[in-house]
């Protein structure tokens, strides 16, 4: 519930609902990949260290290039919920999209201008009134991140993996919600390359909305299943 | 005489090998296998053995990922099928709704019908 | 089932209906490092070198044990090096000695 306003608030993060995450952070000034370190620097811990050497001597090998790792660092930095909730918003806006999406979720993407890095493919889930949608991977934690970025902890931790295929309701009221009995709840498993996101309802209310409004009521964990997207009333919109 | 070139000719139609094509379709009751491979598998154990039905085949024949955790990249494809089964099928007393589902992709060889 | 079957055909990661506790909704901010982990088995799945599937083996391949000691990337990076020497693309002295390397610009012993 406190994403909403939280990322109200937030200038230039409006559509990211991460508001711990911030690309001008000391992460891009002091560059963690340049020797030798800078001198105030903490030193690194063991699997650091190891994770260094190991891709010093691939880049030595040349079976990676150089530069390689810093740029695929930026392509994770680009895939944020920011993306997601472009899709959705556009998704409640135009009728024909939505169609597109729903018959092939990464081609719809990619036409969108989300490129995908990998070869997974996307299944878009509609919630309806009658069917609610929540995505896990029980095996470990498989994710769109194309279009969402990075999981969270607790998507990856024993929790949510364990139970959310057993009992989705209890899960769902564990995030403050609570789905009719008369409301059929899907959960989606990701096993092999399909990935998933949902596509929550759009709320009552909304029906003058801009796209850029719609996108600003969008989470990411309504793009997971676990919350409805709401319209707080008394918002500045 | 004969004065087409097989060879030249284009075909009608494509005739696709033996075992291209998927061998499930939407709509079809299966069954996940029963088995406890050692050391690696993509089939979780809460789903071993429950019935359910093909929601949707997955339109590109993909390398079984089982073996792909082995290094196996290419070659020997086959279909995933989107399996829906009931919470009520894998859970005994489940309390929710019984139209409550579990939708998971399941590789044919994992998969059987009665 | 004899009482060590359920260690060899039970997966650690396979926890789908097991008991557990209530979800505590924790975010998380990488690491440095982890971010350049992460990119890095991206890049390895890029060259074909090591795929997707074969992390998620590999880091099964550790065992319940470190499984449960290991933080998510402590499990990536350790079974990228267990898959590399593998597939000989890596040998295990030839870390240990580029270990000690890195660890001797930041003036820091790498055995913990």
């Amino acid at each position: 519930m406190a994403y909403a306003s939280r990322f109200l608030k937030l200038g230039w993060s409006k559509t990211n609902p991460m508001p711990t995450y911030d690309p001008h952070d000391s992460y891009h000034h002091h560059d963690p990949l340049a020797h030798p370190p800078a001198p105030d620097a903490a030193p690194p811990g063991y699997y650091e260290i190891m994770e260094t050497a190991i891709r010093e001597l691939l880049v030595e090998k040349k079976l990676i290039g150089p530069g390689e790792i810093r740029r695929q660092i930026e392509v994770l930095d680009s895939r944020t919920p920011a993306l997601g909730v472009k899709v959705v918003a556009r998704a409640w806006f135009d009728a024909a999209f939505r169609s597109r999406l729903l018959a092939n979720g990464r081609v719809a993407c990619e036409e969108f201008g989300i490129s995908f890095y990998d070869d997974t493919e996307l299944i878009v889930l509609e919630n309806t009134e009658k069917v609610h949608n929540l995505i896990v991977c029980t095996l470990c934690s498989c994710y769109p991140r194309p279009v969402l970025g990075l999981p969270p902890d607790w998507y990856k931790a024993k929790p949510y993996r364990a139970r959310a295929i057993k009992e989705p309701r209890a899960v769902l009221a564990e995030f403050g919600t609570i789905i009719p009995d008369d409301v059929e709840i899907r959960v989606s498993d990701s096993t092999s390359v399909v990935r998933y996101l949902v596509l929550p309802r759009r709320p009552e209310g909304t029906e003058a909305f801009t796209e850029e409004q719609l996108a600003a009521l969008v989470t990411r964990d309504a793009m997971i299943g676990v919350v409805p997207v709401i319209l707080e009333t008394g918002s500045p919109l | 005489m004969s004065t087409s070139n097989p060879v030249l000719v284009p075909s009608l139609h494509i005739v696709k090998a033996f075992g291209d094509q998927p061998s499930l379709k939407a709509g079809d009751p299966v069954r996940v296998a029963v088995r406890y491979p050692v050391a690696h598998y993509r089939v979780p154990r809460y789903v071993r053995g429950k019935r359910g039905v093909v929601e949707a085949v997955l339109k590109r024949a993909l390398v079984n990922n089982e073996e792909e955790g082995f290094g196996r990249n290419a070659g020997a494809l086959g279909y995933y099928y989107r399996v829906a089964i009931p919470l009520t099928e894998l859970w005994p007393g489940y309390s929710g709704s019984p139209t409550d589902g579990l939708r998971i992709e399941i590789f044919e060889t994992w998969l059987e019908q009665d | 089932m004899t009482q060590t079957e359920q260690f060899v055909n039970q997966l650690p990661n396979d926890i789908g209906g097991l008991p557990a506790d209530r979800v505590v909704q924790t975010d998380n901010v990488l690491e440095p490092w982890e971010k350049r982990c992460h990119a890095l088995a991206d890049v390895l799945d890029f060259h074909k070198i090591l795929s997707t599937e074969e992390k998620r083996r590999g880091v099964e391949s550790l065992g319940s044990d470190l499984v449960a000691k290991l933080t998510y990337y402590e499990r990536w990076i350790v079974a990228f090096a267990n898959i590399l020497f593998q597939k000989q693309v890596l040998y295990p002295d030839e870390l240990a000695k580029k270990m000690k390397e890195v660890a001797a610009r930041y003036s820091v012993n790498p055995t913990p």
